[in-house]
């Protein structure tokens, strides 16, 4: 069947499979493999993406449920010229990477955060943290990063 | 682009279904567009909205669906009113909007905690409250709550309408009163009224992507001089399915909260539970849990209670 998305500002006219998930089409259509399957059951956030501006697990969503949506994944989030955005930086600098499964997960997660809440407390931090999963970075140097990140949008 | 992957989401999808069985998916814009496709599809079709729960259900091979029929776009069931008896929430409404929406989550308090223990915000975000009541798991989060509030579940046909009270809607185990051909359009809530508290206590080994060991709603109401006037105390997870705990309701409807009423409330409760060892506790730990976590419930519905006087 024909699906219509857009993905990080790229329009898409696909022909997919009608129970395909958007996790199978970003990443076996679109050659889009930040996002990652982990779980495929929702559990462990590194499929996150950004369907309008919301953060989802896409192993859980029809592609065909999306018909028409604005797709953000975490190749947009650096953009065409590879400049991390404030929160990648941060991550990087403080540690909060280690083996990489997880971070575009994260970094989906904690930018949808960001853009609700200019700065977030620590307890919002954890709270959007909840669904993912990172098993060897730990969530400490993450949650700098964030607080970091928010930091510098706040004294630009 | 390169083609390369092209027939690889086909293959991976083929086990789910014999390769002779066409997959099928309809987004669906009316009410009365999905109950016909229902009725003429029954239990072929699966109803898909938020696909919390039925996108893992299908790879597993719970499920094996022919349609997918797609809800989220029905206007009509995104509707939310509030009125002074009632309130009526729309089956997609979200855990999200149920957590954060101030009209709701003031209102029904012990609804916006449990909708914000469901899964992370990624569920939270797309997850719906028909899909949860409909997915009828013994451990569904929302189910407590919504009893305590005597929820009334509303359901759509090619047929009609029909409304069913929560606790004759759920039958067992993941099993409900609905039929193929329904659809769940909305819930109605009774609305709290004054002087009355409620909560909901969720026990788990952590405090995120927690699966519930025992979950329990309480709500009381009290009277001009303080002793209860009404108490609604409902549980999931100790059970094939959610329940009213209606002897504990009783031991605790007219006192005024005793130490020796509440433990005697605890002890009713636990013993109308019938919860399972599994993976995630011993049924006997979640026995012996109930009355605690009752008794911190009650003190919580208290104080919320008298400062609403």
């Amino acid at each position: 069947m024909s699906l219509a998305i857009s993905v990080n500002g790229t329009r898409h006219e696909l022909d997919v499979d009608p129970h395909a998930t958007l996790l199978d089409v970003l990443r076996e259509e679109l050659a889009l493999t930040g996002a990652k399957e982990g779980c495929t059951e929702g559990e462990c956030g590194a499929c996150t993406v950004l369907v309008d501006g919301a953060a989802v697990d896409a192993c859980l969503l029809v592609a065909l449920s999306v018909e028409g949506a604005e797709i953000e994944t975490v190749e947009g989030v650096s953009g065409d010229s590879g400049v991390l955005s404030p929160l990648q930086r941060e991550l990087v600098d403080l540690g909060g990477v280690q083996c990489g499964f997880c971070t575009p997960g994260l970094v989906m997660s904690l930018t949808a955060l960001l853009r609700e809440s200019s700065s977030p407390s620590r307890a919002q931090i954890e709270e959007t943290l909840a669904g993912n999963i990172c098993r060897c970075t730990g969530y400490a140097q993450v949650i700098e990063a964030v607080e970091a990140a928010a930091a510098q949008k706040a004294t630009p | 682009m390169d083609e390369a992957g092209g027939g690889t989401t086909a293959q991976r999808d083929a086990p789910r279904l014999p390769s002779t069985v066409e997959r099928a998916f309809v987004n669906a814009m009316h009410i009365e567009q999905a109950t016909e496709l229902l009725a003429e599809h029954g239990s072929d079709a699966c109803v898909l909205a938020g696909g919390t729960d039925i996108m893992v259900q299908y790879p597993r091979g719970e499920i094996t669906p022919q349609l997918l029929l797609h809800v989220r776009e029905i206007r009509e069931l995104q509707e939310t009113s509030v009125a002074d008896a009632d309130t009526r929430l729309g089956a997609l409404t979200t855990h999200h909007e149920l957590a954060t929406t101030p009209a709701l989550a003031n209102r029904h308090i012990s609804l916006s905690e449990a909708a914000r223990t469901v899964g992370g915000r990624q569920t939270q975000n797309v997850g719906t409250i028909g899909g949860n009541v409909v997915n009828a798991s013994p451990a569904a989060d929302l189910l407590p709550p919504l009893l305590c509030s005597n929820a009334r579940v509303t359901m759509r046909s090619a047929r009609g309408e029909r409304t069913l009270a929560l606790d004759e809607f759920l039958v067992g185990r993941k099993e409900t009163a609905l039929e193929a051909d329904e659809l769940v359009t909305e819930l109605a809530l009774d609305a709290p009224g004054p002087r009355t508290g409620e909560v909901y206590l969720k026990v788990g080994r952590r405090g995120a992507m927690e699966v519930a060991l025992a979950g329990l709603a309480a709500r009381i109401e009290l009277d001009e001089s303080g002793a209860v006037a009404d108490a609604r105390v409902s549980v999931c997870a100790v059970a094939p399915t959610a329940f009213r705990a209606t002897e504990a309701e009783q031991a605790l409807t007219g006192t005024t909260l005793e130490a020796d009423t509440v433990a005697e409330a605890g002890r009713l409760l636990a013993e109308r539970a019938s919860p399972i060892d599994d993976v995630r506790a011993t049924a006997s730990y979640r026995e012996r849990v109930l009355p605690r976590l009752l008794g911190r419930a009650l003190e919580i519905c208290h104080r919320r209670a008298k400062g609403r006087a």
